[in-house]
């Protein structure tokens, strides 16, 4: 006599498969959640850093040059922001609602550290190099990809290069704002490297042509390392 | 779009598999107690009269310790015998079991090369002992394989075919350690379709029946180079049970390289399918229980579920590849330790089934390890199995869909 099928059996497996199954979502959508909330805080903290920078840089006028070291003041931060914010966003997806409120926010601190960096460079004397990205995730650019990750590597080997990356397309005023002061065109991906736009790929070679100091802070960093190796020794 | 349409038919395949990796688990909680029975047996109120039949071609390596295992067997001599059929064998492989010649219980059979089911029934026609087996001759069993099997049938009288489980013998390339976890988790699938009369194979090495399974429904038959599928098929049509006996230990012989290997799966995954094609009118039906409902529509159906699966993602594994080369090309290799994050810890939907697959995966080579060893050990051969097999199988799973689709046959060796 064959075993017969248990329909309780069938039942309750499915009740336990569906169990996991969407178990398996929630947890995934709980962490996603969590995700979105460490961006969120790592955004206030940083929009606070910057408030707390412009203030003491306000009090403190031309001195401060000599107390702060703006040369790298929250480039780590905001270069860390946006690793973490490109992942949720290749997560999550392009269209997500949380997504874009954050990619807004991130602009708006962009732009906020772009403005206490030029206050400084006129007050201090220091000449920042900052590299403004304009790219777009929309399926018309093809190289912007390419150029994501020429801009990455840039960033870091040159710790001291100021990069801020736009969506072309986010639906702020602030990025229109910037497009329309330096004119950017919807040939993508573009580049403005002291207010000047560079239209279409470039590579690292192209760009450290751009900016000729790249050589000198490479040559830097290997007479650093050079001398690290020889005082070990 | 087209991304969203491809996932969703990912998902309903992987809710198939999760079900059925959980409906076995169900099982295996059913069956716990069963399962903690140890070989121990070493005298028996009765024992059945027993002949085990080895057909061999080309076997002159291995045949000798396949015939001393039988030798070494805990059953009284008298009521066992061994018959030896040499099915035209072009090596020397009659000349190497002359030495058994002397062995009151061995028969030597010669017959012209007919295919390993005309050995086997020719062996069975000149036997009438109450049960009868087979051996192949790359395979070797344990000491107390008989007599457990032997303890089944006389607990059991609805029991009308035993398989054991089965070992990797002495596994040395990692295809065969890859193959020793594989037959772990063989071991443990066995023993849960068994309560279920749910096997669909009695295989090769050490599959003992009732005489009056021959009996009944005849003897084995050509069938795609799988015939012991298509009589246990046979079996399960006339509802004869098929019980695994999860303390008899059988050790076999495996393909050591993967041309080897390929042939081999090539061999079964065609004959599965093509078999489950013959015996398709129990394909879901109620009365041929969880095997019209799981087992065969898994046999069949499985084989493309599985070649769904991994071609999502060998497609955006090679997607990643891609890109990675694209980066590497456009900005140079960066060497850097990476940084752990737990940020970047991949806990998207996709991945958790992953590890939650993992983990039952785990679960099932754990306990099959258990029925096949005795105990958990971890070994390389996991790591092998969790790493290659999924990289392999689909090279004889495709091959095997083409075949069906040309009706091209595949060959024994």
């Amino acid at each position: 006599m064959r075993a017969k099928i248990d329909t309780k059996k069938y039942m309750l497996a499915f009740v336990v498969t569906a169990l996991v199954f969407f178990g398996a979502l929630l947890i995934s959508n709980r962490f996603s959640q969590k995700r979105i909330e460490e961006i969120k805080s790592i955004e206030n903290n940083i929009a606070l850093d910057i408030l707390a920078s412009e203030t003491q840089f306000a009090l403190l006028k031309e001195s401060s040059c000599r107390t702060v070291d703006h040369r790298t003041a929250f480039s780590e931060e905001l270069n860390n922001l946006a690793q973490k914010l490109s992942y949720t966003e290749e997560n999550l997806g392009d269209k997500n609602k949380e997504v874009i409120d954050l990619k807004k926010y991130y602009s708006l601190l962009q732009v906020k550290d772009y403005l206490l960096v030029g206050k400084i460079n006129e007050k201090c004397g220091i000449k920042p190099i900052t590299i403004m990205y304009f790219y777009s995730n929309a399926g018309d650019c093809d190289d912007c990809k390419r150029e994501g990750y020429v801009l990455t590597k840039l960033r870091e080997e040159f710790p001291e290069i100021r990069i801020y990356s736009f969506d072309y397309n986010l639906d702020l005023s602030v990025v229109k704002t910037m497009k329309s002061i330096y004119g950017i065109k919807n040939t993508l991906p573009a580049l403005v490297i002291w207010d000047e736009a560079y239209y279409g790929f470039k590579s690292p070679e192209d760009i450290e042509k751009i900016i000729p100091q790249l050589k000198k802070f490479r040559a830097a960093q290997e007479k650093e390392k050079n001398a690290t190796n020889t005082s070990t020794q | 779009m087209v991304e969203a349409f491809f996932s969703g038919i990912l998902y309903v395949f992987l809710f198939i598999t999760l079900y059925l990796e959980v409906f076995f688990l169900i099982t295996f909680f059913e069956e716990r107690l069963a399962l903690q029975e140890k070989p121990h047996r070493t005298k028996l109120p009765h024992y059945p009269s027993v002949t085990i039949i080895v057909p061999c071609w080309n076997e002159e390596k291995t045949v000798t310790g396949t015939i001393h295992s039988l030798l070494d067997l805990n059953y009284p001599k008298e009521k066992l015998k061994i018959f030896i059929v040499d099915d035209g064998s072009t090596d020397s492989t009659w000349e190497v079991i002359q030495k058994f010649a002397h062995e009151p219980q061995v028969a030597l059979i010669h017959k012209e090369n007919g295919g390993k089911h005309t050995a086997v029934n020719l062996g069975i026609e000149k036997t009438n002992t109450d049960l009868i087996g087979c051996l192949d001759a790359d395979s070797f069993v344990e000491k107390n394989a008989l007599i457990e099997i032997a303890h089944a049938f006389n607990e059991d009288p609805s029991m009308m075919a035993a398989t054991p489980v089965l070992i990797v013998h002495n596994p040395k390339t990692i295809l065969q350690k890859m193959q020793k976890t594989e037959y772990h988790t063989g071991a443990f699938l066995k023993r849960m379709l068994s309560p279920l009369d749910a096997i669909n194979v009695t295989p090769g090495p050490f599959s003992i029946f009732r005489k009056e399974v021959f009996e009944k429904i005849g003897l084995y038959k050509k069938a795609h180079n799988t015939e012991d599928m298509e009589f246990a098929l046979r079996m399960q049509a006339h509802h004869l049970r098929i019980r695994n006996v999860h303390t008899a230990h059988v050790h076999t012989s495996t393909p050591g390289t993967l041309y080897k290997l390929y042939r081999q799966r090539l061999r079964w995954a065609y004959g599965t399918m093509k078999n489950t094609l013959d015996y398709r009118f129990m394909l879901f039906r109620r009365e041929y229980g969880i095997l019209g409902t799981i087992t065969l529509p898994l046999s069949f159906f499985g084989v493309f579920i599985f070649l769904y699966n991994f071609g999502f993602i060998a497609f955006h594994a090679i997607q990643s590849i891609i890109e990675k080369i694209i980066e590497i090309s456009t900005a140079g290799f960066i060497f850097a330790l990476p940084r752990f994050d737990i940020f970047f810890f991949n806990t998207d939907f996709m991945a958790i089934l992953a590890y939650i697959f993992i983990g039952l995966a785990l679960v099932i080579i754990w306990n099959g390890t258990k029925l096949a060893e005795g105990r958990f050990r971890p070994s390389l051969s996991i790591f092998y199995f969790l790493v290659f097999y999924g990289m392999v199988a689909p090279l004889w799973f495709c091959r095997a869909i083409i075949n069906i689709i040309l009706s091209k046959g595949t060959k024994w060796r």
